[in-house]
């Protein structure tokens, strides 16, 4: 609703922010190939998957750092 | 030195197979980028945020560069700790727990070329990490807010790289003496956080501790000089360093002989 009322400049904002956005999806396939290679990892794969998916980037970290079994 | 050059890149053989050169690097450029983009942008988040009475008005002055470079490093005081503490907390413990630790020294190799290549190991991944994480947030302090003189960002990067070395060092000695690797984290971190609020409170008696190169880093980045005694802190952690080097030699050694 806010975002209908308050016209964002887009072309302002983009170049700002997307090297942000793409850094943290880099982060999260880095993490995705990891688990896809992973033969076993520390609780099960689709809980991971989740948590890599919707915790912005210490979701990444914890499944480097917890998750990895032969880290 | 061909033992030790041997060890080092079979660290850093490891390091790039736990994908550790990837996640570590990345993770302090998201840091270090975030911060000053969420401050350029704080005036606008939060008029956009909705839930303020209606005529509220909020002043925040946008920092200037060098201060947001500095802000950045204090963020790296508690988050980029955190995490290379976490990434590299069972460089040691994890290979005494596989017994490979016993096995390397079944053959005459000598302690130090081992701690030594574990020791550079952790320098070469935090100081490159901390380094590319800096670089992104000087480039969008510089851009979004005011220019930075040179020099003293670099001197600033140098004493922040030689903070994260002790820590690194700290890292090692401790992970010498404990098992478990969430006792390693959670000595190392709390050794620094315990440091740096002495330093804090005791200015007078801790005037030359480690602790105070975060400090000094962010001084020389918002002013391009510090009210610190300079030498004295260099000199008393390249000691402590040096001193954390020896100990952990020296307890990894014992062990093995028992």
């Amino acid at each position: 609703m806010y975002l209908a009322t308050t016209n964002i400049d887009w072309s302002v904002l983009a170049p700002i922010i997307l090297p942000l956005i793409i850094i943290q999806i880099i982060l999260m396939i880095i993490a995705f190939v990891s688990l896809y290679k992973a033969e076993a990892t520390r609780g099960p794969k689709w809980v991971w998957a989740l948590i890599i998916l919707f915790v912005n980037i210490l979701g990444s970290v914890a499944y480097f750092v917890i998750g990895r079994k032969d880290a | 030195m061909r033992q030790w050059s041997l060890f080092f890149r079979k660290e850093m053989l490891e390091m790039t197979r736990s994908y550790k050169w990837l996640w570590v690097p990345i993770v302090f450029l998201l840091y270090g980028v975030m911060q000053p983009i969420s401050m350029y942008f704080l005036p606008d988040i939060l008029k956009h945020a909705g839930n303020m009475p209606e005529g509220t008005i909020i002043n925040i002055p946008t920092p200037t560069g060098p201060e947001e470079l500095a802000q950045t490093l204090g963020q790296y005081d508690t988050i980029g700790i955190l995490i290379l503490v976490l990434a590299m907390m069972g460089i040691l413990s994890a290979e005494r727990q596989s017994g490979v630790i016993s096995m390397i020294f079944v053959k005459p190799i000598s302690y130090l070329s081992y701690v030594g290549a574990k020791w550079a190991s952790i320098i070469a991944l935090s100081g490159a990490s901390f380094l590319i994480g800096y670089a992104g947030a000087w480039y969008y302090s510089h851009f979004l807010m005011s220019p930075i003189p040179v020099g003293a960002a670099i001197q600033g990067a140098l004493l922040y790289v030689l903070w994260l070395s002790f820590i690194g060092s700290l890292l090692l000695f401790v992970s010498s003496f404990l098992n478990s690797a969430a006792a390693i984290a959670f000595t190392t971190i709390g050794g620094a956080v315990i440091l740096s609020v002495l330093s804090g409170l005791l200015p007078r008696y801790l005037a030359w501790s480690p602790s105070n190169l975060s400090k000094m880093a962010m001084e020389f980045i918002q002013t391009g000089t510090t009210s610190m005694n300079l030498t004295a802190i260099l000199v008393l952690s390249i000691g402590c360093i040096v001193a954390c080097l020896c100990g952990t030699v020296l307890v990894i050694s014992r062990r093995q002989k028992v």
